[in-house]
């Protein structure tokens, strides 16, 4: 979708910022930087399906903080210290989000001027400071690099850590935990995240935009599918070209499927979690009806290399029927679990009034997807902005108020069946015509290009500018986990230690995707 | 709770009964056919692959074409663009090989590498149990098809591996994602905690090589960078089958 650039002066920002987003509706897309020397903010209009792009250039590498107005802010604005250098003047509580001691100090990736073949490398011959073979040492105690972090410390008669990570027990990304507690309850929970910040957006900037899509979906792979149809509206935007209808409806399917899939997935974790093992092992086979379905349309169980600026790969038009049959027999399978989960008392005794959100907090921070959802936020970005056949085809919102953990099972059970229900209609409905449309070989020059995308966890956002050559010069990616883990460190305070792991599950959060 | 044991019943078994059974929808690895080969004539496959793991000869050898499969994403491209149909989806689960220059396959001499064993004169030696820690650096692909393998389709623990939550414990690390660098040290703390004898498997593209994240300001460059690495499972991520097979490998493998 085409997104309006303005210019904010950087002294009116933090009040024009905060009036658009106390007014209509509005929502705070992202908050980033191009290359350093200007502060961008998204704000979005779900009412209007628009968006608008305010930018405000920078003289200094300080900025005052948005945060003591905008909470939301607060993890946008450490990004950006560790990508570009730019420091937040009254931040409350501003550490490494992204780059861990390993890195030097001097390591701004996404600055102007940063050359990733020459600069970082702790072997390269452009570091100059010397400190980068810090690491190599072993015995990596005193950290040469200044990047410092402390988490929070909760001082008080029988106050203890717990820390966790970031390797973790189960097959799951690593990120850092850590508890401060008081007996079994939870006081404070500090997450460090960053483990696996791979330099995608930088890597973004340096490949022809036709090998960015690989790119994108190895970016979070569970959300292959949304990740390469932001990309692909994005990109589509910026040479303001649409693709064909029957693209539209092969593309959502693709989108239902991963989340369908993936709804399956979290809720036989949250089943797992209980120990109600009769329905994790279910659900276990029932998440491979699903991958087959994703097999049977894309040819990659993950629905790699599918959807793709201008349409679609190719046309599975043969096997959709099978797929069609597979997801009415997947939603009927369901059904049946669903009410034993849904009816054992222990079950539910374990996910009710764990792990709240309060409607007010989950509107501060932003929480987006099943988690807002669960806490009386409406919005779901599939009734706003253009992307496969939305908003043209509605979907019923599955809202819950109760914020627990309940609530976000009851939102994905619901969110789920819709999907299935939704495939079968696509496929019944699906146009004739091409799949694919030709686009050109360059991208238009200086130009700014958009896509939102309703993934599994909630809206995603890729936003794409490009140089006076037509070369990609930044390219932001905002995961819907961006949003959610603070939405989690709420959640858990004040419960016991040991529901951790179900709060957690509830929220199905992505480390890949929040690190790129 | 009758109900429920009724219902379980009723499901039958869902097991899958043949071992590393080929690919049905699935595209899998690319691979060559015996069509002939333009070369350096054509070069289509090697400039539509994102990752680079194509190399096409063009001196007097010219038309000869190496594919890494361990940098290679299955993505197909080149399979689509090769005009001679030289490069084929292989629809093969098998593909895991003990070393990273086994898993560079060419056009021309069509060795098909499987040094699955390092010696034939010891005994096995893990036996007919494995414990894998599993230790994930990447975007969660690999991750879900490991946690895949232990559903009730694939269910790994009938053949010996389970997965374990403590290095302590295991006999095999499992890696999956590029190792970007601020896992390099509780990677490398993982791996020494590890009892001898110990075996490391790369799981999936990044792990292998670093895949499409490699030579970045991040370090992610595969897991061979850091630690030996005894086995490679390629793919993006690979198939269930494919890293089930891989760890039997390891398992049924001989002392060094």
């Amino acid at each position: 979708m085409k997104v309006e650039r303005r210019e904010v002066a950087l002294s009116e920002r933090a009040e024009t910022i905060r009036q658009l987003l106390h007014s209509d509706g509005n929502r705070l897309g992202l908050i980033s930087s191009i290359n350093g020397s200007q502060l961008i903010s998204l704000v979005l209009s779900p009412n209007e399906g628009t968006a608008v792009c305010w930018e405000s250039p920078l003289q200094t590498k300080q900025y005052h903080s948005l945060v003591p107005v905008i909470s939301e802010a607060h993890w946008f604005e450490r990004t950006m210290w560790d990508m570009f250098g730019l420091e937040p003047e009254n931040h409350p509580r501003l550490k490494h989000n992204l780059l861990h001691e390993a890195y030097p100090s001097s390591l701004l990736p996404l600055k102007l001027g940063f050359d990733s073949s020459v600069d970082g490398k702790s072997e390269g011959t452009g570091d100059n400071t010397g400190s980068g073979a810090g690491n190599d040492s072993g015995e990596g105690i005193v950290n040469l690099n200044g990047r410092d972090y402390k988490p929070m410390a909760v001082r008080g008669d029988g106050i203890y850590e717990i820390p966790v990570g970031p390797i973790h027990a189960g097959i799951i990304e690593p990120g850092h935990f850590r508890f401060s507690c008081l007996g079994e309850v939870i006081f404070n929970l500090e997450i460090r995240l960053g483990y696996v910040h791979r330099g995608v957006e930088k890597r973004l900037c340096e490949v022809p935009w036709r090998k960015q899509r690989f790119l994108v979906e190895a970016a979070a792979s569970d959300s292959a599918a949304a990740y390469a149809l932001a990309h692909s509206i994005a990109i589509e935007s910026l040479f303001d070209r649409s693709v064909p209808q029957k693209a539209e409806f092969l593309r959502t399917i693709s989108l239902e499927i991963e989340r369908a899939a993936m709804h399956i997935n979290d809720l036989g974790g949250l089943a797992g979690d209980i120990g109600y093992l009769a329905i994790s092992s279910t659900m276990g086979r029932l998440r491979g009806v699903a991958l087959s379905m994703a097999e049977q349309l894309t040819g990659s169980r993950l629905q790699r290399n599918f959807i793709c600026p201008g349409g679609v790969i190719f046309d599975p038009c043969l096997k959709l029927r099978d797929i069609k049959n597979s997801a009415h027999q997947l939603r009927m399978s369901l059904q049946p679990v669903m009410t034993f989960f849904m009816s054992n008392e222990v079950a539910r005794d374990r996910m009710e009034n764990i792990g709240k959100v309060s409607a007010r907090l989950t509107a501060d921070f932003g929480l987006v997807g099943p988690a807002g959802r669960a806490s009386g936020e409406r919005y779901d970005a599939r009734q706003h902005f253009k992307h496969g056949v939305y908003p043209r085809i509605r979907v019923p919102v599955a809202v819950e108020t109760d914020g627990d953990v309940l609530s976000r099972a009851k939102v994905r059970i619901a969110e789920l069946d819709t999907s299935l229900f939704l495939i079968e209609q696509l496929i019944d409905g699906l146009p004739e015509g091409d799949a694919l449309v030709k686009l050109p070989d360059s991208l238009p020059k200086n130009a700014a290009g958009l896509g939102i995308v309703e993934a599994h966890r909630g809206e995603l956002i890729h936003l794409v500018f490009t140089d006076g050559e037509g070369k990609c010069s930044r390219y932001a990616i905002k995961d819907p986990s961006v949003n959610n883990w603070t939405g989690l460190a709420i959640a858990v305070r004040n419960n016991l230690v040991s529901d951790f792991p179900l709060c957690n599950k509830s929220f199905g959060l992505s480390y890949s995707g929040h690190d790129l | 709770m009758l109900r429920l044991l009724g219902y379980l019943l009723n499901q039958g078994v869902v097991t899958s009964k043949d071992y590393c059974a080929p690919l049905e929808d699935g595209l899998g690895l690319p691979e060559f056919s015996d069509r002939a080969c333009a070369g350096s004539q054509c070069n289509e496959c090697r400039s539509v692959c994102p990752t680079g793991a194509i190399t096409v000869d063009s001196g007097e050898n010219g038309g000869e074409v190496h594919l890494d499969l361990g940098a290679c994403i299955g993505c197909s491209m080149c399979v689509r663009s090769c005009p001679q149909e030289t490069l084929v989806n292989s629809k093969k689960t098998a593909v895991a090989r003990l070393s990273r220059d086994d898993l560079v396959i060419s056009n021309v001499d069509r060795k098909v590498p499987l040094s699955l064993s390092r010696s034939t004169e010891s005994k096995s030696l893990f036996y007919r149990s494995i414990a894998c820690r599993v230790v994930s650096t990447g975007c969660s692909a690999c991750d879900l098809e490991v946690a895949a393998c232990g559903n009730s389709i694939f269910d790994m623990e009938r053949f010996g591996i389970h997965v374990v939550a403590s290095p302590r414990f295991a006999d095999v690390l499992l890696v999956t994602g590029p190792v970007p660098k601020a896992m390099h040290d509780a990677l490398k703390s993982c791996y020494e905690a590890m009892a001898e004898p110990r075996r490391v498997i790369a799981v999936g593209t990044c792990a292998t090589s670093g895949g499409l994240h490699r030579g970045g300001y991040a370090e992610a460059n595969g897991v061979d960078s850091l630690l030996p690495v005894d086995l490679y499972i390629p793919g993006c991520p690979p198939h269930p089958w494919s890293i089930i097979d891989g760890v039997k490998k390891v398992m049924d493998g001989r002392q060094a």
